[in-house]
């Protein structure tokens, strides 16, 4: 076949069509992108390593069991507020009202449980319903309102925080003993919280891997192709922040049983840190990237921050100060690894 | 009996007709073309056959029953898929994920069973000869061509006895494209029908059996392909006779040269590239797609790094980034991106903020706005180039594409630039927006512009051009002009021996 000829072929007739559609070779795909995808998550596990190195150097004991333990107590309430805030910005929205419903949880524990576990048990059981519903009604009014998560969620926090504080205006209640016991035994050397840390991680295989998992973050990620694709965004929502409130009531619960009683302020130390805890994790606030891997690297750097400032016995105002550095870097590293991925690849 | 037969279709959108007493009819088996200018209604008729959509009126007839699809999921099962324009793929899933998203095999925990999905996939791949490799990439590492053809392995995945294609391959290589023709021929032998959407009447000629046209929301004309000339589609597509495509090439380029650019490399697609583009030419860049043409308009551009020396007019081009290159005023670069929708367009804006956006500091004082010289330049700016816009506040992201891509043109002129840099200006325009975009390229010429042209369809670059720039693995692999210029001589240049076996 002459030159010409090929190039006159170029486009093919209907009346030479080839019996099976010719393979065409490509090397477009030949760079691959799998450490620069996960550049985030990787400087966050290398931030941690350092600040652990730090803290070993610093202190004895460190690297023990009983150290995990306590880490693992003293990151919990985070952690878990977390999760939910990770599943949040998974989907791309932000959920503040997480910090009204973690005060609402523990006043409710604190006044409702009473002194035995024939009243805590039902009580325990309500409040993360309580949590998944209050959720829910966040998704609702996002989605039938039209409006932005950022100030519905801060609309409903102010509610539930004034909710809170009708309940307990103060510091106080009571718990039963056996609750602050349960939520400080251990097992085969592990504390409750090593377990629950477990136990969520467990969760998080399961769930990153159901269609609603993948249809949340798939939303997160495009919100328009989601609905071409026969996504309800309404049910989306709901599903995404009723998970984020009923982890918040889990957080409260928890919370409970380390304070052993409710407070109605406490909330509002957990919205930000739950939000900064996934970012410096390589979670992306625009949605659709990240993992709870990465929460929970994130809730131990901001953890190890607070234990390092206590051991080297600096003003405890340093502790907001290295974290926000801490932040920035994380940012940064996801920034940058994002622009040499673009660079790479068109 | 017609497999679809679809009669007296109407549809409004708000004060809008879109579709008006809109006809068509197909059988199986045949690859059916439908062709109008944008703003012709076809959008409209295939998201009423795709389910996006209702008619306010008429009835379709699908396997010898009505079809009343309510949404997308219900069209496609009922066996008719679409390959929207609109891309509908989500980015940061990956390919596979995204071929069958909400429709994934689940293991009884209710979890999405991978091993299963990964091998119906390469299955679906192997099946149509897909070009794509890597079915765990996420689509957000793809390039445009790439994320239509994953968009058309979606399509495909359900199986459907209709298929869709609206402007399929206006993303694609020669080389895709020929698959995808390839394809749909196969498609039409099994039984199938598929419906084929292109403003680009040589592929439509060569892969539809039958023709229909749509021209302001009626079904205006039905063809056997063989039995019409390309000047009688294009009359029925215009309702006029366009006196030409292409406009006359007067040489209007002078000695002095506008752009020099010599040695120029970036990254690893583009290497060494040396371009003299001279006042009053229009200097065409061909190539196989993914040769460097994109990196080669990116790095004029001022995007990302570069290597090599640029001379603008004579004068050592120095510093970076976009916001340099338009501030030089007459003696700046202007860029007609590639993504319209994505890099040349806030759509959610007004066609003035779009037009204006680049030259916001010349209608400012103190930081201010002045409302009534941006508002004088934009209406002249419309008028000039004929947008049909309601009016200048109407959202760009409203007007069809062949206004979108004037409004772009627009916003590039207003930066009074004379170095202008298109990079495929005409991808999904309609013919009659074709031909103007040719003219005003061409009046620019006459008027000392300079302008670099790259374009994914050949003719456009041998009708358009004063001499076309080669490219072949980053590099210009040949200068042609004068008679040299022609389809094959472009193709010849750009396939280097040791390629042309692929």
């Amino acid at each position: 076949m002459t030159e010409v000829g090929w190039a006159k072929r170029s486009v093919p007739t209907r009346r030479d069509q080839p019996a099976v559609p010719r393979r065409v070779s490509r090397l477009r795909f030949a760079h691959s992108t799998f450490l620069v995808d996960r550049a985030p998550f990787l400087v966050a596990c290398l931030m941690l390593a350092v600040l652990v190195a730090i803290y070993g150097a610093l202190r004895d004991g460190v690297f023990t069991l009983e150290e995990l333990n306590l880490d693992a107590a003293a990151s919990m309430a985070l952690l878990l507020a977390a999760t939910g805030q990770t599943i949040v910005l998974l989907r791309g929205g932000i959920d503040l009202s997480i910090g009204g419903m973690i005060s609402l949880g523990t006043v409710i524990a604190a006044t409702e449980f009473g002194d035995s576990w024939t009243t805590a048990l039902p009580w325990g059981i309500a409040i993360p319903v309580i949590g998944l519903l209050v959720g829910m009604t966040n998704g609702l009014l996002i989605s039938l309102l039209r409006l932005q998560p950022f100030l519905v969620t801060l609309a409903t926090w102010s509610i539930l925080s004034g909710a809170a504080l009708l309940i307990l205006p103060t510091d106080g209640g009571t718990l039963p003993q056996g609750w602050m016991a349960f939520g400080n035994a251990s097992l085969v050397g592990l504390s409750t919280s090593v377990w629950i840390l477990l136990v969520l991680f467990l969760f998080w295989l399961w769930f990153s891997k159901t269609r609603l998992g993948v249809t949340i973050r798939a939303t997160g990620s495009n919100e328009k192709s989601a609905f071409l694709s026969g996504v309800s965004i309404t049910f989306v929502n709901v599903a995404t922040y009723g998970l984020s409130g009923f982890f918040a009531a889990l957080a409260a619960l928890y919370l409970t049983t380390q304070t052993g009683s409710g407070s109605p302020t406490i909330g509002k130390d957990y919205i930000l840190p739950s939000v900064a805890a996934a970012v410096i994790g390589g979670i992306s606030l625009f949605g659709g990237r990240g993992g709870l891997a990465g929460t929970v690297i994130g809730a131990f750097i901001l953890t190890i921050i607070g234990n390092l400032v206590f051991v080297l016995s600096v003003s405890s105002y340093w502790q907001p100060i290295v974290s926000g550095v801490i932040l920035l870097v994380a940012v940064l590293a996801s920034s940058l690894a994002e622009r040499s991925a673009r660079r790479s690849v068109t | 009996m017609a497999l679809l037969e679809v009669s007296a279709v109407n549809k409004r959108f708000g004060g809008i007709t879109a579709l008006r007493n809109a006809a068509f009819r197909a059988e199986a088996g045949e690859v059916h073309a439908l062709i109008g200018e944008n703003g012709a209604g076809k959008s409209t008729f295939i998201q009423i056959l795709a389910g996006a959509v209702r008619p306010d009126a008429g009835t379709i007839q699908f396997k010898g029953a009505p079809f009343t699809a309510q949404n997308p999921s219900a069209a496609q099962a009922a066996g008719i898929s679409a390959v929207f324009q609109e891309l509908s793929l989500i980015p940061d899933l990956t390919i596979e994920q995204n071929i069958w998203f909400r429709r994934e095999a689940l293991t009884p925990f209710g979890t999405v069973r991978a091993g299963g999905m990964r091998r119906e996939t390469l299955a679906l791949f192997d099946r149509y000869g897909f070009p794509i490799a890597r079915p765990d990439r996420e689509v957000r590492r793809l390039t445009l061509a790439d994320r239509q053809l994953v968009e058309i392995a979606k399509a495909l995945a359900r199986d459907p006895t209709v298929l869709i294609l609206d402007e399929a391959t206006s993303a694609l290589a020669p080389r895709e494209t020929e698959w995808l023709l390839a394809l749909a021929a196969n498609l039409a032998s099994e039984g199938k029908l598929v419906i084929y959407i292109s403003h680009r009447l040589q592929e439509v000629r060569h892969v539809a059996k039958r023709i229909t046209v749509f021209r302001n929301g009626t079904t205006v004309a039905e063809h056997d392909t063989d039995a019409v000339s390309e000047d009688e589609i294009i009359a029925e597509m215009l309702g006029r006779r366009l006196e030409r495509l292409y406009p006359e090439r007067k040489a209007t380029a002078t000695r002095r040269v506008a752009l020099r650019v010599r040695g120029l490399s970036a990254g690893q697609r583009l290497a060494h590239v040396d371009i003299d583009l001279r006042e009053g030419e229009v200097l065409g860049v061909g190539g196989l797609q993914g040769h460097g043409q994109r990196e080669l308009f990116q790095a004029l551009f001022g995007i990302g790094r570069a290597r090599g020396t640029v001379e603008l007019w004579g004068k050592p081009l120095t510093g970076h980034g976009p916001r340099q290159r338009l501030s030089g005023g007459r003696d700046g670069i202007a860029l007609v991106p590639e993504d319209r929708r994505g890099q040349g367009l806030l759509l959610s804006k007004s066609v003035a903020e779009n037009l204006t956006l680049s030259v916001i500091p010349r209608f400012s004082r103190r930081g201010f706005l002045s409302g009534s010289r941006e508002r004088a330049l934009v209406d002249d700016m419309i008028r000039f180039l004929r947008i049909k816009a309601r009016t200048p506040d109407q959202l760009a992201g409203t007007l069809s594409g062949g206004n979108q891509q004037k409004v772009i043109f627009g916003k590039m002129l207003l930066t009074e630039a004379r170095v202008l840099l298109l990079y495929d200006p005409t991808r999904g325009v309609d013919v009659g927006t074709k031909g103007e975009i040719f003219v005003l390229m061409r009046e620019l010429a006459a008027k000392g512009y300079a302008i670099l042209f790259y374009s994914s369809d050949l003719p456009e670059l041998v009708h358009v051009a004063d001499r076309v720039a080669v490219m072949r693995n980053g590099s210009i692999a040949a200068v042609l002009a004068g008679d040299a210029i022609s389809e094959e001589g472009i193709l010849k240049a750009a396939m280097s021996a040791s390629e042309r076996s692929g």
